[in-house]
């Protein structure tokens, strides 16, 4: 047990006059003894004082590394985040317009298709009326030939957009890679931010800000979490039965 | 039927251009705020605005108004086709005079369905 200070003073005169009175008698192994004890009780404040010191360097380390990370975090992590989102923005237009740019292709090939089988089909039709001249006949033929030979071409480049948008989709697979990097580095910027408010601030108000609910006035773009919301539709269905519950 | 869609993203503009010409709307204009849109109103000659909430400068919501406060304008259908999905929200756009409102991702029917509806209010 550790004594007070006083107590302390009080122990170190009674161990001095007892070793003054242990010379005095000649008693030079108790004396012996009692210089030992003395020096050991020494050690002992020693290693207390050497363990407080090195604590208190342990913890000065620790919000020096901090201190460099969120120096790290601020200097370099965060503007490259920044270039990393853009470029999700970038990949994720650029495929959607790739896409959008094949699938427009592919709806004028099979409008065409659709527009030449109509007709044609309906020259078919007239032979089975018995509505065709003999010299029509061979000329429904020639179209029929063409309009097969059009249609297989038109099935290859329908096959190659088709490919395309396919390939187009691989952006899901960079920009997924791109996002979670992020994600490590905000949930670093968390730790961090977390990590000082133990050391500087309160844990309680931390505490209570997590419970909080948050609300948002006005435009907040696309919710992500609708499961864990009571303020927002869930899908289409429910903006129709609320906008005609209005009267709609 | 001329009809002018606003977002701010061009591959939102697009896809709704897109779905409108397979319903057989092909004169169809764009703008990518409420701030441009509304000039283009003021002296286009437009029969039908499709518009996002959400955009820098001026949002969906705030055209939705000035169309409604405007003499010439306020008659014009509006459909809302946005992401915001707050009950205040489309409470809000409903007061201020919406005709229609479509919360993002949505489908080709129900862009279809909902045009349809309009129409038919209008013209019955």
């Amino acid at each position: 047990m550790k004594l007070s200070d006083k107590e302390q003073l009080e122990k170190t005169i009674a161990q001095t006059r007892d070793l003054l009175e242990h010379l005095e008698n000649d008693e030079i192994e108790d004396a012996q003894e009692l210089i030992d004890t003395l020096a050991r009780d020494g050690d002992e404040d020693l290693f207390i004082e050497i363990g407080k010191l090195t604590r208190r360097l342990h913890e000065a380390l620790n919000s020096f590394q901090l201190d460099s990370r969120i120096t790290d975090i601020a200097a370099s992590e965060i503007p490259n985040a920044k270039d990393r989102l853009n470029y999700v923005i970038e990949r994720t237009e650029e495929a959607a317009n790739k896409t959008m740019d094949k699938v427009e292709q592919c709806n004028q090939l099979a409008d065409v298709i659709a527009k030449d089988s109509e007709d044609l089909l309906s020259e078919w039709q007239k032979l089975y009326r018995r509505e065709l001249e003999p010299g029509d006949f061979r000329k429904l033929c020639k179209r029929i030939e063409s309009h097969l030979e059009k249609n297989k071409d038109s099935a290859t480049d329908l096959h190659a957009k088709l490919s395309d948008v396919l390939l187009a989709q691989d952006y899901q697979d960079l920009t997924g890679q791109v996002i979670r990097q992020v994600i490590t580095l905000v949930q670093d910027v968390e730790d961090s931010m977390v990590h000082v408010i133990k050391m500087f601030g309160n844990m309680d108000g931390y505490a209570a800000a997590q419970n909080e609910q948050k609300v948002t006035k006005g435009a907040e773009g696309p919710v992500v979490n609708k499961e864990k919301r009571d303020d927002v539709v869930s899908g289409q269905d429910e903006v129709d039965d609320l906008l005609s519950s209005l009267g709609f | 039927m001329k009809i002018l869609v606003v977002d701010d993203f061009s591959t939102m503009r697009r896809i709704i251009k897109n779905l409108l010409r397979d319903l057989g709307f092909t004169n169809t204009h764009e703008a990518d705020d409420g701030s441009t849109a509304l000039p283009l109103l003021q002296t286009g000659n437009f029969d039908f605005l499709i518009t996002d909430w959400n955009m820098p400068g001026m949002q969906g919501i705030d055209l939705l108004k000035a169309v409604r406060a405007d003499e010439k304008l306020k008659t014009i259908p509006v459909l809302m086709v946005t992401a915001e999905s707050k009950r205040e929200q489309i409470i809000e756009a409903a007061q201020a005079g919406v005709n229609g409102y479509i919360v993002k991702p949505f489908t080709a029917a129900t862009l279809n369905e909902k045009l349809s509806k309009i129409f038919e209010r209008i013209e019955g």
